[in-house]
């Protein structure tokens, strides 16, 4: 059902804040993952059991300095400790689905709180927001809700070119789009909860006219994405060109270190198996006439994309965490968009579809391994 | 143009202990003849050759990359090779989004008994990589 939380005074944080707290004040849930805004105004993730701690709880602000679902793996490996809630963009939330058929995960006792997702800026732009106030988040929220944006810097690329910012996993669901926040906070809600935190069923809820604002949001957004891929894909095609795009990288890891489904404690990248005795790499540069020192860049991007390609939710955090400015995200998003075709899998939507490298079939692509 | 009729192509290939590397042997024992370009790793099962171990070689140079593993439904551990052939799958996919020949890496199903086949297929693959010429990668210092 569609319940309406009504703003206290007269703006939406003021509402999410209250709502979340009645959460843990009913005794919802034991402990609440949120991003809190600290005194220095950085928007920071945080395990709440304090309901007072809320007040400064800012779910609704357009940054985003990691995926909660490394998070929420962290916090629940193979069972939640206690009665948790979460409260996750839809990327968050497919990248925990995965998390939790790559078994790093667990959404038993976890509570999830989606929010319809307006996408967010990189940290910078977003400070610089702040800083010269260009604009109020309410007013961007408001604009959001009616599928328009503020004058201002552009979203994360992830973020423009997203095509589900609306969580589908989630027990709970607080809308943006559509009526906006002017009346008061629209949640989707199960029954019983609802009775729980006193909520009553919006009879006029207006269905359409959020559909029809996240139709146009999905459109503009759906075409981007479209000509982005098509634009790098027809990069990609020639020869050498992958190698191009990351020849600036540092190996700095930063990209397999916010991507929320490399999951790996000792990735093979962080471990010894690719130094050599110094003659291998005298050898290695006889036989191509100059190597670059040190190696081994684009065959770890290949290498993580073989591994984690199926199950990329185009979040984009590797682009926002690469320090040289690679569109990893959207190299990744690309390629990981095609691999998952191939097996017409789609992360993050059903828990129930086993990943397409650990299920298999008797049955398909007998033509491989046969002569043709 | 490469000198396609001098280039002799080098073959990685990861073999599976339980067939096709002993396909591979009885090839010998068997004294078939086939072109002595490939070099062999043997392996436990095709599946425990993760996508990292034929995208160095390739990186580095090597012109193709043959895994060899026991025909669909043999697998000496029930089920490795069907993983195997959805991660070549998926390799594919990448290596030919990504501007590589995926024709460079081969899966073949060569089971203990096949000797014959093991030869013909190191047969074919020097030919068809002596078509495409030598691996771009030879070349490619900056990666």
């Amino acid at each position: 059902m569609i319940g309406l939380f009504p703003l206290k005074d007269g703006d939406a944080l003021t509402a999410v804040r209250s709502f979340l707290q009645t959460l843990l004040s009913n005794d919802v849930v034991d402990a609440l993952y949120v991003p809190l805004e600290s005194a220095e105004g950085q928007i920071l993730p945080a395990l709440v059991t304090d309901p007072a701690r809320l007040e400064s709880a800012n779910p609704l602000a357009p940054v985003m300095l990691v995926n909660g679902a490394r998070a929420i793996s962290a916090l629940t490996q193979k069972k939640a400790p206690a009665r948790l809630g979460a409260v996750l963009r839809s990327c968050e939330t497919r990248a925990l689905v995965e998390l939790v058929k790559l078994q790093q995960a667990s959404l038993e006792d976890v509570l999830l709180i989606g929010v319809d997702c307006p996408g967010t800026y990189e940290l910078a732009d977003y400070q610089a927001i702040q800083k010269e106030a260009l604009f109020a988040l309410e007013d961007a929220l408001q604009a959001a809700g009616r599928g328009e944006q503020l004058e201002g810097p552009d979203l994360r690329l992830a973020c423009q070119m997203c095509t589900q910012p609306i969580p589908e996993q989630a027990d709970i669901h607080l809308h943006i789009y559509g009526e906006g926040l002017a009346g008061g906070l629209f949640v989707e809600i199960g029954e019983e909860l609802a009775e729980k935190l006193g909520l009553t069923p919006v009879l006029d809820y207006q269905v359409k006219k959020r559909q029809q604002v996240i139709e146009q949001v999905l459109g503009d957004k759906q075409k981007l994405r479209e000509a982005e891929i098509s634009a790098l894909q027809a990069r990609l095609g020639s020869n050498g060109s992958i190698a191009q795009m990351f020849a600036a990288c540092l190996r700095c890891h930063n990209c397999m270190t916010a991507c929320p489904i490399c999951y790996c404690k000792t990735c093979l990248f962080r471990t010894a198996a690719f130094d050599h005795p110094p003659e291998h790499y005298l050898n290695a540069a006889y036989r191509k006439g100059a190597i670059r020192l040190l190696g081994d860049t684009l065959l770890f991007h290949l290498t993580r994309m073989n591994h984690m390609a199926a199950s990329c939710v185009s979040c984009g955090m590797c682009s926002s965490a690469c320090p040289v400015d690679i569109p990893v995200g959207l190299i990744f998003s690309t390629i990981g968009t095609q691999v998952q075709a191939a097996f017409g899998y789609t992360p993050g939507k059903d828990l129930q579809e086993p990943l397409p490298l650990v299920t298999f079939q008797a049955n398909e692509w007998n033509e491989i391994g046969e002569v043709k | 143009m490469p000198d396609n009729n001098h280039f002799e192509p080098r073959i990685v290939a990861f073999l599976c202990n339980w067939c096709t590397y002993t396909g591979a042997d009885l090839a010998g024992t068997s004294r078939l003849q086939y072109p002595p370009n490939v070099r062999i790793i043997r392996t436990m099962c095709s599946s425990s050759v993760d996508p990292v171990y034929v995208l160095k070689p390739l990186l580095d140079g090597a012109d193709g990359v043959l895994i060899g593993g026991c025909h669909p439904g043999d697998c000496h551990y029930q089920t490795g090779n069907y993983k195997t052939r959805r991660r070549y799958v998926a390799m594919q996919e990448i290596l030919r989004a990504s501007g590589f020949d995926p024709r460079r890496v081969w899966l073949r199903w060569i089971s203990a008994s096949e000797g014959q086949k093991f030869a013909d297929t190191i047969t074919d693959m020097v030919a068809s990589l002596k078509e495409m010429g030598p691996n771009p990668m030879q070349v490619a210092w900056a990666i």
